[in-house]
């Protein structure tokens, strides 16, 4: 093996690593647009104009903190799943390096005014393409993991990384390469399949695969059913990729595409109900004096608990009825918060708080401060959303009466930003507490810590 | 019960990416054909000018697609909200986007739509609202409540130059231009700012 200098976990170490520090960073850019909607002259410097930021914002937390962690913790789970190790450290390495070089090269482009007009897929070139690159370098990695494994059989997260690993990469082109070579509404039907598979077949196969991993470990107890598992991959595969036009509802698009999709967002309940039958499940079957105790358990829990009310949200949305009350309303900013906020990165910060100790081989620094943070990020999060789904469709209902002008309604949205924003700085708060944990548990020097001298530079 | 895709990694990567590959075909390829009426300018349409394309380009680099988006849904509310003089603005439709390389059809509206926009306030208006989102000038010269002239929230693009706010402007007067539906009841061709 050629990777003896290097220590095993490196690259997931510092995938995860970094992914804490841009959660920082893309929560920061999160309150300063939310400040943006109630002192629009804030910041009044071309970087950090609205329209910019926001872009920013979305990039960083979607992109820089989420897919990052996600991919670290692949990088860990998949060997120790396979019962080998990572097929190349150097590689992962190496895909770190491109990985980041791609996420703040695209975010300082952004707030150059450099971007591609495509929802979530903003990040221009050369950037874009050495995200592609980044991505090809993790598939060959975890492939090469995977061919030498000293298991015969795959366990669940094993599917969804590799279907996510196929998906993402024709998610990914489709929205950031294909888009520039369409134009008008062929475009805008590569737009919103890339807008709504980035969530559907990037984030929730990757935060699957981690959440079928880390429940079972955390609690201790064998995944609650195989045959749901089964289930809600082979038909979450077939399904999700449809329902692109249901962003687009009463809109230009044809009617039949927006049916199409309307029926296929319905059809994702069976997925979802499967997989959270299958996670609550396991989380009944474990033992009850320990089944919450710890933070990472109560991450993994609320998650799911997210996940099923988005996933359960969003078919009721794309009903064409509720969507005349609903869309282009900060509605749907709670329910894209939900999904990418509320359940995928609580597991991902799960997978920070049981892998991180593990790779550096110390303890947790302290569990008490881990449990503050989750009940701050839980009500932080409640306090957040809830605002937005009163405010989406009080918005809506004063839209259908033409005689209010657009101005008075939104004056009357004040309120509810100035919660959103409050709430906000709660969840940042939360996170730094999150990233004080980690960053002690890692360089601190605690009295019941080993000795520091497995520390990294 | 054990399936041969979790033994087999080929057969689990091939079948993934094959069931996924159905849904992909139909709705992002197909529509292309089977739209093409939908989707192809109609032949009264004009590509854009050099000069709005730049004002395209300035309306992508600061993001105006994420407050503002450019689509009359099919439905009354959208419709009257955004006619003009109580003309509805027809919905939107397909083919209306075309030229627009990208489209900025948008999912949120923070702000008012703008896809009917062109020809509804002179170009001087424009000007001064780009300056100072705050100052309405004379569209809320009728409104006594001096509260709901500063409620804007748009941020004030004074750093952008002269030359930009031109570009921008030229391409804001093009919105909703390609259905020629400012008409009156008689049929006769309303007063537009610009003629």
């Amino acid at each position: 093996m050629s990777d003896t200098k290097l220590k095993e976990h490196r690259s997931a170490y510092l995938f995860m690593v970094s992914a804490c520090i841009f959660l920082l960073v893309g929560m920061g850019f999160g309150i300063f647009v939310a400040l943006k909607f109630l002192f629009p002259q804030l910041g009044d410097h071309p970087l950090f104009s609205f329209g910019r930021i926001r872009q920013a914002h979305t990039n960083v937390v979607l992109f820089a903190f989420l897919l990052q962690a996600d991919i670290g913790m692949i990088h860990y789970f998949i060997p120790k799943l396979l019962h080998t190790k990572l097929f190349s450290e150097k590689l992962g390495i190496a895909t770190w390096v491109i990985f980041n070089v791609a996420a703040v090269g695209g975010v300082i482009g952004i707030l150059l005014g450099l971007n591609q007009g495509i929802e979530y897929a903003e990040i221009a070139p050369p950037f874009n393409y050495l995200i592609v690159l980044a991505w090809v370098l993790f598939l060959v990695n975890v492939m090469g993991t995977i061919m030498r494994r000293k298991v015969r059989c795959f366990y669940v997260s094993v599917w969804y990384v590799v279907g996510a690993l196929l998906w993402t990469a024709v998610v990914y082109i489709t929205g950031s390469i294909l888009t520039r070579y369409a134009s008008g509404l062929n475009q805008a039907n590569l737009t919103w399949f890339y807008v709504h598979n980035a969530v559907g077949l990037v984030f929730t196969p990757c935060g699957l695969a981690a959440a079928y991993y880390l429940i079972p470990k955390v609690l201790n107890t064998p995944l609650y059913s195989h045959k749901l598992s089964l289930i809600g991959f082979w038909v979450i595969a077939f399904t999700y990729c449809w329902t692109g036009a249901h962003h687009m509802i009463h809109g230009p698009n044809s009617y039949w595409l927006e049916t199409v999709a309307i029926l296929f967002s319905w059809s994702l309940i069976i997925p979802v109900m499967a997989v959270v039958t299958n996670f609550l499940g396991t989380f009944a079957t474990a033992p009850r004096a320990t089944r919450f105790k710890s933070a990472e358990s109560k991450l993994l829990f609320t998650g799911t608990l997210y996940y099923l009310a988005t996933c359960l949200q969003g078919p009721f949305q794309a009903i064409r009825s509720v969507n005349t009350l609903v869309s282009k309303t900060d509605w749907v900013v709670a329910h894209a918060h939900m999904a990418v906020l509320g359940c995928f990165a609580l597991y991902a910060m799960a997978g920070c708080y049981y892998f991180i100790p593990r790779i550096v081989k110390r303890p947790l620094y302290s569990p008490r401060l881990a449990n503050t943070h989750f009940w701050l990020t839980f009500v932080g999060l409640l306090l957040f959303i809830m605002p937005m789904f009163v405010s989406g469709p009080l918005q809506g209902l004063a839209w259908l009466k033409i005689e209010r002008t657009f101005l008075e309604i939104l004056a009357e949205q004040r309120i509810f930003w100035m919660i959103r924003m409050l709430s906000g700085l709660l969840i940042l708060f939360a996170q730094s507490l999150f990233f004080y944990n980690l960053w002690e548990t890692v360089f601190g020097k605690s009295y019941f810590m080993k000795p520091a001298t497995e520390e990294v530079a | 019960m054990q399936l041969i895709t979790e033994r087999n990694i080929a057969i689990l990567a091939v079948g993934a990416f094959g069931i996924f590959s159905v849904g992909v075909f139909c709705t992002t390829v197909l529509p292309k054909f089977v739209d093409k009426e939908l989707m192809d300018p109609k032949p009264n349409m004009r590509p854009y000018t050099e000069q709005e394309e730049r004002g395209r380009k300035v309306y992508l680099a600061e993001g105006c697609v994420y407050c503002h988006t450019q689509q009359i849904r099919h439905l009354k509310s959208d419709q009257k909200r955004y006619g003009w003089r109580l003309v509805d603005a027809p919905p939107s439709k397909g083919w209306e986007y075309a030229y627009d390389q990208p489209h900025f059809i948008g999912t949120k509206r923070t702000g008012p739509d703008l896809a009917r926009v062109g020809g509804k306030y002179s170009s001087e208006w424009h000007w001064s609202h780009f300056k100072n989102p705050r100052d309405l000038g004379e569209k809320f010269r009728h409104t006594s409540d001096s509260k709901l002239q500063k409620a804007s929230i748009m941020p004030s693009f004074d750093y952008l130059t002269d030359e930009q706010i031109v570009d921008l402007t030229a391409y804001i007067q093009t919105l909703g231009r390609n259905q020629n539906w400012r008409m009156d009841k008689n049929g006769n061709l309303l007063n537009d700012y610009e003629e």
